[in-house]
């Protein structure tokens, strides 16, 4: 049997074998089949899973570097902050986690009830991860929340700039947007340098910066603000600006133009007039100019401060004469022309020297192109390419052309300092690193006779700084008015003008330089006038009165200190020196 | 033998799960804390930058101003003015002798029991 078996069973075995075989395989093949789909199957549905999958929208992961992202703190000279980061908790709610949305609007409107209510139902309806409900809230306010239990609504930390000088030094720092990103002045500049690229790396976040360092001095800064402020109520003007430079450094000390904002409150900036006025304001400059006037033509060598000018008669151009507005009608010598103010006599000192040569000194002063400054607030000036016969002469004493009050304070500084220009800054920078920048644009010598002028139109009778001498008496401060009557319907108007009041102190040994400026001042009772020294003047004394000391500013009375600064030539006309 | 080392192998093994599992818990508990400190930290921070915050505030000058003007009265305060400043060389130079009859009268006056200051002290209301 076995043998038969034996004999049989190959060829049976053949083909049951090879049925077998095929049948094995045929079951493996479906079972791979099977394996497959089921696998592919598997990555399918994973797919549409994924695929279903909405995106986080969470706070959580790369948002959170952005609202925390912090700033580095500005302090002023002294180390005084001007601009913190505080943490602040953020109102944030996960629409899908609600479950009773009219609950939940009732009772965070009891905690706040500023939020509309449809505002904020729909704001927490529907199928979002995240939404912001309110941000930068207070403590109290998080604590409240918190204990209505409200199911999805949470709160998150943010950074919030805060600026504990409010209003003081608004035009200086700008300010932030919710987003912690600088929308104006210095926070804008910082952004623009460095800062925003060390946020987007999500470096800056919870690190200690190191804190910026200002030129600005805070104590000097609230007299400067102070006092413009002042000027609003007691000269009913429209506006006011002031600041205040280191002449040797460039450092600005002080800055400030009211209407302003309160950076705490960005949208207050958005107020029509709260532009800064003093790099963004452009304003003919009025009889300040002559100071430019009569430092350029010192400069050139063509005029002496001995030299006599005729001023008997206005000048004409064709149609028009230009007289002087308190004229003396006689003939001054250039000491009288700066004193009185001569329109006449700064047009003769202009022609003396050449109207080609005073356009061109006023592109050495940088007056037609905008100030190298870090503020972004800034207004290219306007004054004319070339200069007409009559054009040049209302340009000398400071008509027809516009400049910013700190292109007069950075002029005073260079006048002031010994003759070099120096770009004004808002961050530190010593006197060594100043000098490299320094840039001559007038002699030693016409500069020594420029603050001698300045002085004189301070203590010389008839001088239009006596009003601004009377307070800053014993700081040896002095300066040039300028009155500019305002365009009213294309026509000059008597009754509105822009004052100004350029000025330097100690003049002995010159450290500062300030413009003042006051837009359609009134007289502030019925003994005195609207014109510059009555404001302007007088603001300026003021701040020198209070900022002096804190600068390091000794009074002295001493006549000896200003004789020193009278120049040997002037001596021969008038031995007495003033 | 094989016996005896698969049993110690066992109580070894089962020591070295209790082990793990007594380090796993004492981590997470480590864990915990750590983010239970992370968040003081950060509330902390939080706090301690509003407390910088009001130190700025209360330093200002533009804040410390109105106060003293409200104080201005009272305590008989005002802006320094120029004539109240001096200087070292102002002040007069020491006399180049003493007053030596001056000093002689003094001292005779004390030597006799009279004492300038109690004079003065009476005169005060003190004592």
């Amino acid at each position: 049997m076995a043998i038969t078996a034996d004999d049989f069973s190959p060829a049976i075995a053949l083909v049951g074998a090879r049925k077998q075989r095929v049948n094995l395989t045929q079951a493996r093949i479906r079972w791979m089949i099977l394996a497959l789909v089921l696998g592919f199957g598997v990555i399918c549905g994973r797919l549409v899973m994924l695929g279903m999958v909405e995106t986080d929208q969470s706070i959580e992961g790369q948002t959170r570097d952005v609202i925390q992202a912090s700033r580095p703190p500005i302090l002023d000279r002294n180390g005084l902050e001007m601009a913190v980061d505080i943490r602040v908790p953020s109102l944030y709610a996960e629409p899908r986690r609600i479950v009773d949305v009219e609950e939940a609007v009732r009772k965070l409107r009891t905690v706040l009830p500023d939020l509309r209510e449809d505002w904020l139902r729909n704001r927490l309806s529907g199928d979002k991860g995240f939404v912001w409900v309110q941000r930068e809230l207070t403590p109290a306010i998080e604590d409240a929340v918190m204990q209505l239990g409200i199911p999805g609504v949470d709160f998150i930390t943010e950074s919030k700039r805060f600026y504990p000088g409010m209003r003081e030094a608004s035009h200086i720092l700008g300010s932030t947007n919710v987003d912690n990103q600088g929308i104006a002045g210095i926070e804008r500049h910082m952004d623009t340098e460095s800062i925003a690229l060390l946020q987007e790396l999500g470096l800056a976040r919870g690190a200690a910066l190191t804190p910026v360092e200002l030129s600005i001095d805070m104590r000097a800064q609230h007299v400067m603000h102070d006092q413009v402020v002042d000027a609003m109520t007691r000269y009913q003007a429209i506006a006011a600006a002031g600041v205040m430079m280191d002449i040797h450094t460039g450092e600005i000390i002080a800055l400030a133009s009211v209407p302003d904002f309160d950076p705490n409150d960005p949208a207050s900036a958005l107020v029509k007039d709260t532009f800064n006025r003093v790099t963004a304001g452009i304003f003919e400059p009025g009889s300040t100019f002559k100071t430019v006037t009569l430092a350029g033509a010192l400069d050139s060598g063509m005029v002496k401060l001995t030299d006599q000018f005729d001023a008997r008669y206005g000048v004409r151009f064709g149609r028009f004469t230009i007289d002087d507005f308190h004229g003396k009608h006689r003939i001054l010598s250039l000491p009288e022309v700066y004193k009185y103010s001569s329109n006449i006599g700064t047009i003769r000192v202009m022609q003396a020297m050449g109207k080609d040569a005073f356009r061109a000194f006023l592109s050495r002063m940088k007056f037609d192109e905008r100030v190298q400054f870090e503020l972004p607030e800034m207004r290219v000036p306007t004054v004319p390419k070339e200069f007409s016969e009559v054009g040049a002469a209302t340009a000398s004493f400071g008509h027809g052309l516009s400049v910013s009050p700190l292109h007069l304070v950075a002029a005073y500084s260079a006048f002031a300092n010994g003759g070099n220009y120096i770009a004004p800054t808002i961050y530190k920078r010593d006197v060594a690193t100043a000098e490299q920048l320094y840039e001559r644009v007038i002699s030693e010598d016409a500069s020594a006779s420029i603050r001698y002028l300045m002085r004189l139109n301070a203590i010389s009778a008839g001088g239009s700084g006596s009003q601004m001498n009377k307070a800053a008496l014993g700081y040896r401060a002095g300066g040039k008015t300028g009155t500019a009557e305002k365009v009213v319907d294309g026509r000059y108007s008597s009754s509105k003008v822009t004052n100004f009041f350029a000025s330097a102190f100690p003049l002995d040994n010159p450290k500062y330089a300030m413009v003042i400026m006051v837009d359609e001042p009134k007289a502030e009772n019925p003994q005195s006038g609207t014109t510059a020294g009555w404001n302007a003047g007088a603001i300026t004394g003021r701040v020198i009165q209070r900022v002096a000391p804190m600068l390091g500013i000794a009074p002295d009375f001493s006549e000896a200190l200003d004789q020193q600064i009278v120049p040997a030539s002037v001596r021969q006309l008038y031995p007495e020196g003033f | 033998m094989i016996r005896t080392i698969n049993i110690v192998l066992i109580f070894v093994s089962v020591a070295m799960l209790a082990g793990v599992y007594a380090l796993k818990f004492s981590i997470e508990g480590t864990a915990a804390e750590r983010t239970a400190l992370t968040a003081k930290i950060h509330d902390q921070e939080g706090e301690l930058s509003l407390l910088q915050a009001d130190w700025a505030v209360l330093n200002q000058p533009g804040h410390v101003d109105p106060i003293v003007r409200r104080h201005e009265m009272e305590l008989a305060v005002g802006p320094v003015k120029q004539e109240q400043f001096g200087a070292f060389t102002a002040i007069p130079m020491r006399p180049a002798r003493p007053d030596t009859a001056a000093m002689d009268a003094l001292f005779n006056a004390i030597a006799e029991g009279i004492d300038p200051i109690d004079a003065i002290l009476e005169l005060e209301g003190i004592e």
